[in-house]
């Protein structure tokens, strides 16, 4: 019954031999794999850098922390929190290796395993290490803990709020491991483009992925905690980023990085094919959608408990959907794309 | 998210128009095969009406046996009530045991079948926040976010007030106890089911990632003096009616499955296209196999290292659970069924299906079902060991090497399943598992 869904992980986990059976294309014929690498490959770049700016702006609050270097830091956790979201719908790859995409964000987390999981570390004598955060499981390995620490009301107002010496050792130590990751991520996924280019079956994949994303938009982190889905009931917990009240800016950065690194290779594709005018259609949506912002940067709790701006919210839903019906129904269906089983299934 | 490797670039039409092909040829072979063998006549006579006429058999048989198996529970944990003893109470635990054995195996209609889906979760809903129905320890519980019927503790309150809504709960029946779930909108307040008899059975699991299971005492339904933590009556009161409340549930369940009816479940479902039943097929076995056993059930708990997210919580039981999850699907793909009373059932299946078109594939799918099996085996009997068992809450510890590769083992296995499940569906022409209740109500 409990809709918890992990927005990426078990599925491509037997994708691809290394040796590619699927058939090889050559270089003509996937210039959109070619768009898809490549905007891909600048989204993880990205995230690596602002990874490293987060890590360094950690370093420099615990070493001086005042009200500046907190704002510095507070910033640079968004930064580098929204370059994820650009690059989340990716699915497949390198972010499958060790559940990087699960370590970078987990969620959702409806039973608060992340305040337990800090309580826990911050409470025991060993001093947090980076051996200890890399066996502390994926709740305490991404943003999600950051964001723990700087923004929950209840840790925020006991001994262990931050600069507190432990909360700022596992704030550093969690700011390296997403540093490191990162770093990686970007790194294999660039060793990747040979195999990527010349496996037929990633254009599908690669497809699929946005679609899967999508999907996870509308349903899961908008319809769910709009109270659109099950029991009818508005949830902020449901939503990402709610301590943070960044739930929205999270969205809107997911749908930029599709906009970015996802339309222009799907665009071509359909440009070949029999309904050339989709891709216009879909650009137009995308703006649409896009366009709700920056009036939308609001926090999500604030949207849900007032009908005025709830409405706005219902606004970017209608949106999105349709968005998700051009690409998911229209789009697919053009490419031959044929949806198959997912990790959200279930229920 | 894909699964298979090589989808077909075959635009969609084109691909349904050659299923229908395939699907009259078939007809035609079956009329005209007289002078062959009785035997590969009637191999090949198997169409997917059949399929699905046995679909809806097995399914019958399996809830039957839910039925029959709840029954059991009932009523040990009636002698139970009459005489709250420790052995009585391990004899009530023994039967919700066994009454898993046949449930979880029909978990694999719940996907696809709306009727099955949106009745389960007064049966099986989980996880819950155990504090809405009887005591807890304060400290350390871990409650659903925003939960406001989380502590409500119905045992201990004959009035419960839960998001502005206040329910007389002075008379604890069966009806009070499926209005009570959900209560203030939240799906963890589950109030019935299996996982509520578990809990009021075995207690809190306060053992964390340590061997060991709930141990509620059986004079929590002492009467008078000895009764511990208070409120014995009503707890009493509160198993009769969650256990009652549970048979009358499947015995719907059963009806809608029955035979030689005109206005249930199964009547409608046969009337149907067969391709759409053959779907709802595949869509239960993939959907629990991926996203529910495999992604849900075990992989949340295992890279989160957290026993909250454990299915069988309470009473440690989460190892058998999947493994007759496991066995439900390949109950579907196999057309077979092994009854609680030992005896087989088998039919039309769509290995029957598959193996016509695609033999090869059937075989691999027939042995990716093995290996599935195999691995959850190897799950059951390390926690079910004699000497040092690892339960799944063990399994999933930090650091926990070992428990780490069998869990992955049965994860690795059910995706390798479910890739080929999907390529299996292609074969028989269905091209869209995308869910059919995936509507929204804006």
């Amino acid at each position: 019954m409990q809709p918890l869904t992990k927005t990426v992980g078990i599925a491509a986990l037997i994708l691809a031999p290394i040796s590619g059976v699927a058939g090889s294309q050559t270089e003509t014929n996937n210039n959109a794999e070619q768009q898809w690498h490549q905007g891909i490959l600048a989204g993880y770049r990205s995230l690596a850098a602002e990874a490293g700016d987060m890590s360094a702006a950690a370093a420099d609050y615990c070493s001086t922390p005042e009200q500046e270097s907190r704002d510095a830091l507070e910033q640079a956790w968004l930064d580098a929190f929204l370059a994820w979201q650009r690059v989340r719908y990716v699915d497949f790859g390198p972010v499958e290796s060790d559940n990087l995409a699960w370590q970078f964000q987990f969620w959702p987390d409806p039973k608060n395993l992340i305040a337990r999981k800090a309580s826990y570390l911050l409470d025991s004598e060993a001093p947090v290490s980076d051996e200890v955060i890399a066996e502390s499981g994926v709740a305490v390995q991404g943003f999600p803990m950051l964001e723990y620490l700087l923004y929950d009301e209840t840790l925020n107002a006991g001994n262990n709020a931050l600069p507190a010496e432990k909360t700022c050792g596992l704030l550093r130590a969690v700011a390296g491991h997403i540093e490191a990751n990162g770093k990686q991520l970007s790194d294999q996924w660039q060793a990747f483009r040979k195999h990527y280019l010349a496996t037929e079956q990633y254009r599908d994949t690669t497809i699929r992925a946005g679609m899967a994303a999508l999907e996870i938009l509308e349903d899961r982190r908008l319809a769910q905690p709009m109270g659109l889905r099950g029991n009818g009931k508005r949830s902020v917990y449901a939503a990402d980023a709610w301590r943070s009240g960044s739930s929205l800016r999270t969205m809107e950065a997911t749908i930029h990085g599709l906009e970015q690194s996802f339309l222009p290779g799907l665009t071509r594709l359909l440009k070949e094919s029999d309904q050339p005018e989709l891709g216009p259609r879909i650009e137009n949506q995308f703006k649409d959608v896009l366009e709700h912002f920056p009036k939308l940067h609001r926090p999500m709790t604030e949207l849900l408990s007032n009908d005025d701006a709830f409405s706005l919210l219902q606004g970017f839903y209608v949106d999105v959907s349709q968005l998700t019906t051009l690409i998911n129904d229209q789009a697919a269906v053009e490419l031959g794309v044929i949806r198959g089983f997912n990790s959200s299934d279930g229920d | 998210m894909a699964l298979l490797s090589n989808a077909s670039r075959i635009p969609l039409a084109l691909a349904i128009s050659a299923t229908l092909l395939t699907a009259c040829s078939n007809g035609e072979e079956t009329a005209s095969t007289s002078s062959a063998t009785e035997e590969s006549a009637a191999a090949e006579a198997i169409t997917k009406s059949d399929v699905v006429e046995h679909y809806a058999v097995l399914a019958h048989a399996n809830f039957e046996d839910a039925l029959t198996a709840a029954q059991s529970l009932d009523s040990a944990v009636d002698t139970f009530l009459e005489s709250p003893t420790e052995e009585n109470l391990q004899k009530a635990k023994k039967a919700w045991l066994t009454s898993r054995v046949p449930y979880q195996q029909t978990e694999v209609f719940r996907f696809g079948n709306a009727v099955v889906d949106d009745w389960e979760g007064q049966l099986n809903a989980w996880p819950l926040d155990e504090g809405l129905i009887d005591y807890v320890k304060e400290d350390g519980y871990q409650y659903e976010l925003g939960n406001e019927g989380a502590t409500a503790n119905i045992i201990a309150s004959t009035e419960i007030n839960i998001g502005g809504t206040t329910v007389d709960a002075s008379s604890l029946t069966p009806d009070l106890l499926a209005e009570l779930n959900e209560i203030g909108g939240s799906e963890a307040n589950v109030a019935s089911g299996y996982h509520a008899i578990e809990f009021l059975l075995w207690g809190q699991d306060l053992h964390g990632f340590d061997p060991g299971a709930g141990q509620r005492p059986a004079t929590d339904y002492a009467r008078g003096e000895e009764c511990t933590h208070g409120n014995c009556d009503r707890r009493a009161a509160y198993i009769d009616a969650a256990t009652d409340l549970l048979i009358s549930d499947l015995e719907w369940m059963v009806a809608q499955w029955a035979p030689g009816q005109e206005d249930n479940y199964r009547s409608q479902l046969l009337a149907e296209a067969p391709d759409t039943a053959v779907q709802k097929m595949f869509f239960g076995m993939g959907s629990l196999s991926l996203g529910e056993l495999a992604g849900e059930r075990m992989k949340v708990a295992l890279e989160a290292n957290s026993y909250e997210d454990e299915h069988d919580c309470f009473s440690d039981n989460t190892h058998n659970s999947h493994y007759y999850n496991g066995q439900g699907v390949a109950n579907i793909y196999s057309g077979s069924y092994t009854r609680i009373d030992g005896s087989e059932l088998t039919g039309p299946s769509l290995s029957d299906l598959v193996a016509e078109l695609n033999p090869e594939l059937n075989e691999t799918l027939s042995q990716q079902f093995e290996e599935s099996m195999e691995a959850l085996q190897t799950m059951k009997s390390s926690a079910e060991a004699e000497s040092e068992p690892m339960k799944f809450d063990m399994m999933i510890a930090p650091g926990n090497e070992k428990g780490a590769e069998i869990v992955n083992g049965a994860i690795m296995a059910l995706v390798a399943q479910t890739g080929s499940i999907e390529q299996a569906a292609r074969e028989l022409g269905i091209d869209s598992l995308k869910p059919d209740d995936a509507g929204h109500t804006f």
